[in-house]
């Protein structure tokens, strides 16, 4: 019973979050950080590059032809030899070229988790040393 | 990542909770649950990797599991937001932390949704398939990526003991 009602506060704050996100695709349906230049969204054998209404697409893009782009994107280029629209082929997972994308995402989190510790460490060693010579005992966690 | 299951229970010494190799289940479904998770993002966030088919299933998984998550830690959510306010409140900065995770993995997953080319379409369910919701996936996904990292170092003392005890390693000096 107090997992139910727990689960369902969780429901509801997610709610809120996906309400605000509809919210915000109602009035303001516009992003921080967008730049003329649009986002680029890499996929598995294409490079899908969204740029804003009224844009060109860059020179030296070959898009691939027939390949229907999604809503906002000017077309679907080509960026390596990739078999087109991915289907669910497990075996292509362990391609080299796939587990790159793997590592380097593996790669990234653990870089920031290890920056992240280092600094925590260091702020609480600080934090104790100031209070050994202060005499301050007991305040808060160590 | 859990508070509340590192908190000692009520009339155990700490002297005796340091030193206990016995991990709690509660803290061994918190400790492989959010290893799950995090792994899971991982992957999911490696669009590369996976393809589509399994980026959306994975992500929709994902979607589940951080209602999962936040219900499990919902003690320490309601507990230190009502320490907010106090001045020696703690957490002060993981709770930060926690709340624009909350809204940027929500975000994502929910934008995620609304576009989907292959689960929802498969499941009888028409998507939005707006460039706002697009742009929006690819934005929260990226602010997700760093913040779950950040999320879990945050908390790394309780992973490490954990761990440590879960592998049944113990200090030096240690006597039973």
């Amino acid at each position: 019973m107090r997992f139910l009602r727990q689960f369902a506060a969780a429901v509801a704050v997610v709610a809120v979050v996906v309400l605000i996100g509809l919210a915000w695709n109602r009035f303001a349906p516009a992003l921080p950080g967008e730049g003329p230049a649009g986002h680029a969204s890499a996929v598995r054998g294409q490079m899908i590059r969204i740029l804003p209404p009224g844009s060109k697409p860059p020179s030296g893009g070959r898009t691939v032809a027939g390949a229907k782009p999604p809503p906002g994107a000017f077309g679907v280029m080509r960026n390596n030899s990739g078999s087109g629209m991915p289907g669910l082929l497990l075996g292509d997972l362990l391609e080299p070229a796939n587990l790159a994308v793997l590592w380097h995402s593996a790669l990234l989190e653990a870089a920031v988790i290890t920056a992240v510790v280092i600094v925590n460490a260091s702020y609480r060693r600080l934090r104790r040393t100031r209070r050994a010579r202060t005499g301050v005992t007991g305040a808060g966690r160590s | 990542m859990s508070a509340s299951s590192a908190t000692p229970p009520a009339g155990a010494t700490p002297h005796r909770v340091r030193h206990r190799v016995q991990v709690a289940g509660r803290a061994r479904l918190d400790f492989w649950f959010d290893a799950v998770i995090l792994a899971g993002y991982t992957v999911a966030y490696s669009y590369g990797f996976t393809g589509v088919v399994i980026h959306e299933w994975l992500g929709i998984g994902l979607g589940i599991a951080l209602l999962l998550h936040l219900t499990l830690h919902w003690d320490w959510v309601v507990r230190t937001t009502r320490r907010l306010l106090s001045p020696r409140g703690h957490d002060k900065l993981i709770w930060l932390v926690n709340l624009a995770l909350l809204f940027a993995m929500t975000l994502c997953v929910a934008s995620g949704i609304a576009i989907s080319r292959v689960a929802l379409p498969e499941l009888g369910v028409s998507t939005l398939q707006t460039p706002f919701w697009f742009r929006l996936h690819v934005l929260t996904a990226e602010v997700t990526v760093g913040l779950v990292p950040v999320h879990v170092a945050l908390r790394w003392r309780w992973i490490a003991g954990v761990g440590r005890r879960m592998l049944g390693w113990r200090p030096r000096g240690w006597s039973r």
